[in-house]
């Protein structure tokens, strides 16, 4: 009895030591974040304390500041036009792709075709930028929100594919065979009968695909030229420029910049890690 | 009869599978032509680019053929050779061996079963994922916030706890710029690694380890002789996947110090950009870039032989 209750004892104790271990670890991981939180909310003249406090006023003048005499609005509407766009078309282009290498097993070519999908996820991206660069010049297209667009579709495209023609390897061939004989071609049984079923890996891509292309600096950089046109990230990085740098908009328009990727990451936490992880270790 | 017979099956036996065989070719099509316009149509021009000499400003016109010129003058310029060891060195493989030490123990961490027991699980999850919401850019931003010389958190709590008479500017020092580098980097980057980790160790069976302990195998054999050796295929993903994102990442070293102070830590990335986009020589960028190609195509091709062999 003294003993069962001594190994249950020492049992608690070390979960008790790993459980509160663990989460202290992941706070100081999450802590930089927090911080850039707390400092948003906080007045002028506490931002540049010479000590460390946690905790001083509240005040939401920097988000005034922000939203309303900056240019920061413009950014974040361009960055949700240009990332919606292009996620909505990725998404549509990939589940067309994948529900073709899902369904055709055997065509010739499919294996090559998979091999240089997955093979694009390999490539260095900024061997691509100088001549994406000449090319959209020579379309026009250098400064115009359409030149991201293009690019976020074709850099999400390969894992998009990828990820759906899992998910819909899942799915039971005999429902689009019964949509087949009561008369519905290949894109209405794609986006009436297949999407609505598939709806849940969909949207964990659309995800994705949105968060890439928001958080993406190196394309916007170069692709768009004038104040007028740049995205979120670019905006960011211009606040805290080579010679002044205003760290209350930066940190404020800091959070700003994380709140739609925060939102659609919790919203989907559980489901988002476990897909993102398999998706990872099937590669 | 033998006739009606004949003249029905080619038809249906002919036609509708003709249509059925290239339909997933349709299907593809799309797509297919989306990336051989943005992979392989670039890098082709790349390769050409490369070769020849030309200003950012004469974009759309032939550029001077100069043979092997830019390579030569990139390989040997000693500018190109630091950059080269900087993007291998504390950029690539200093951040990619402490990311899968760093992620493979909290993942083991926060595998231990008593997260799922007492209702953690989501509280770690979605702690441990906050560094990888943020955008690189935010991070780079709190980053060199918290690195302030005089009102960072970090000066102030080392000040605070006697350990520095006063703050350091850790980006502006050539002796701490490359700690401070990777420590974004790691921070941003090591919650895939976690993550990936944390999915693998879930889909190891339970009964394995049951049957390890029942033979008598402690929590350490445990983990070093059954958990370790099933991850392998998993780990061998996250080293390829992270080397080559960071090797070719631009963004982390751009934003924090532009490749400053002086040129201490430009690496190949902000080496291409610097070339093709402040000094207008494009053809300079194209071969920075196909060198970096060049380096991460053989990097892979080791690495596969490397697993395959040992396989």
């Amino acid at each position: 009895m003294a003993l069962a209750n001594n190994t249950g004892l020492r049992r608690f104790a070390l979960d008790l030591f790993v459980a509160v271990f663990g989460i202290m670890l992941c706070l100081i991981l999450a802590f930089p974040f927090i911080w850039v939180v707390l400092i948003s909310f906080r007045p002028d003249n506490e931002i540049f304390t010479r000590t460390f406090q946690l905790i001083t006023s509240f005040t939401l003048d920097n988000y005034a500041k922000l939203l309303d005499g900056s240019p920061f609005p413009t950014y974040l509407r361009n960055s949700i036009i240009v990332c919606s766009v292009a996620t909505v078309v990725a998404v549509s282009i990939s589940l067309i792709t994948a529900y073709g290498f899902s369904r055709w097993r055997t065509f010739r070519g499919r294996q090559l075709l998979l091999i240089l999908v997955i093979t694009t996820q390999l490539f260095p991206f900024v061997i691509l930028i100088t001549p994406l660069y000449a090319t959209f010049f020579q379309l026009g297209l250098i400064n115009n929100p359409l030149a991201l667009v293009i690019s976020y579709i074709a850099v999400n495209l390969p894992f998009c594919i990828y990820m759906l023609l899992g998910y819909l390897d899942t799915i039971p061939r005999e429902l689009d065979e019964a949509a087949r004989i009561d008369g519905a071609n290949t894109l209405q049984i794609i986006f009436r009968v297949i999407l609505p079923v598939a709806w849940p890996g969909v949207v964990t891509v659309a995800v994705y695909a949105f968060v890439s292309a928001w958080d993406e600096f190196l394309f916007a950089l170069t692709l768009m030229t004038s104040d007028e046109n740049k995205t979120v990230p670019v905006g960011l990085a211009g606040f805290f420029g080579e010679y002044t740098t205003q760290w209350n908009l930066v940190m404020t328009a800091s959070v700003v910049s994380t709140v739609p990727t925060l939102v659609l990451f919790m919203f989907l936490q559980k489901k988002l890690v476990s897909d993102l992880a398999a998706g990872a270790i099937k590669q | 009869m033998a006739t009606t017979q004949l003249s029905n099956a080619p038809a249906s036996g002919l036609v509708r599978p003709l249509r059925t065989r290239l339909e997933p070719y349709w299907l593809v099509l799309p797509a297919m032509l989306i990336l051989a316009f943005f992979f392989a149509g670039p890098a082709i021009y790349n390769i050409g680019l490369s070769f020849q000499e030309l200003s950012l400003f004469d974009i759309g016109k032939q550029g001077e053929w100069v043979g092997f010129a830019n390579f030569a003058e990139v390989l040997n310029d000693p500018a190109t050779r630091q950059a080269l060891f900087n993007t291998t060195l504390p950029l690539t493989i200093v951040t990619v061996v402490i990311r899968l030490f760093l992620g493979l123990g909290l993942a083991l961490l926060l595998n231990a079963s008593v997260f799922a027991r007492w209702r953690l699980g989501w509280l770690v999850r979605s702690l441990i994922l906050v560094p990888w919401v943020t955008p690189p850019v935010v991070a780079v931003a709190a980053w060199k916030w918290l690195l302030d010389a005089r009102y960072g958190v970090v000066n102030q709590l080392l000040v605070g706890a006697g350990i520095l008479d006063q703050g350091i500017p850790f980006l502006a020092r050539t002796s701490t710029v490359w700690g401070a580098i990777e420590t974004m980097l790691i921070w941003r980057e090591l919650p895939f690694v976690v993550i990936t980790f944390l999915a693998a160790l879930q889909s190891i069976p339970t009964d394995l380890r049951d049957a390890a302990r029942i033979d008598g195998a402690n929590a350490w054999q445990i983990q070093t002789r059954i958990v370790l050796p099933l991850l392998k295929p998993v780990m061998a993903v996250v080293v390829l996947l992270t080397t080559i994102w960071t090797f070719n990442n631009f963004v982390y070293v751009w934003l924090a110090t532009r490749g400053g102070p002086g040129d201490y830590t430009h690496v190949l990335a902000t080496q291409m950009y610097t070339a093709s986009f402040i000094d207008y020589r494009m053809g300079t960028g194209a071969a920075v870039g196909v060198v970096m190609s060049l380096i991460m195509f053989v990097f892979a091709l080791i690495y596969f032989f490397v697993l395959f062999r040992e396989k």
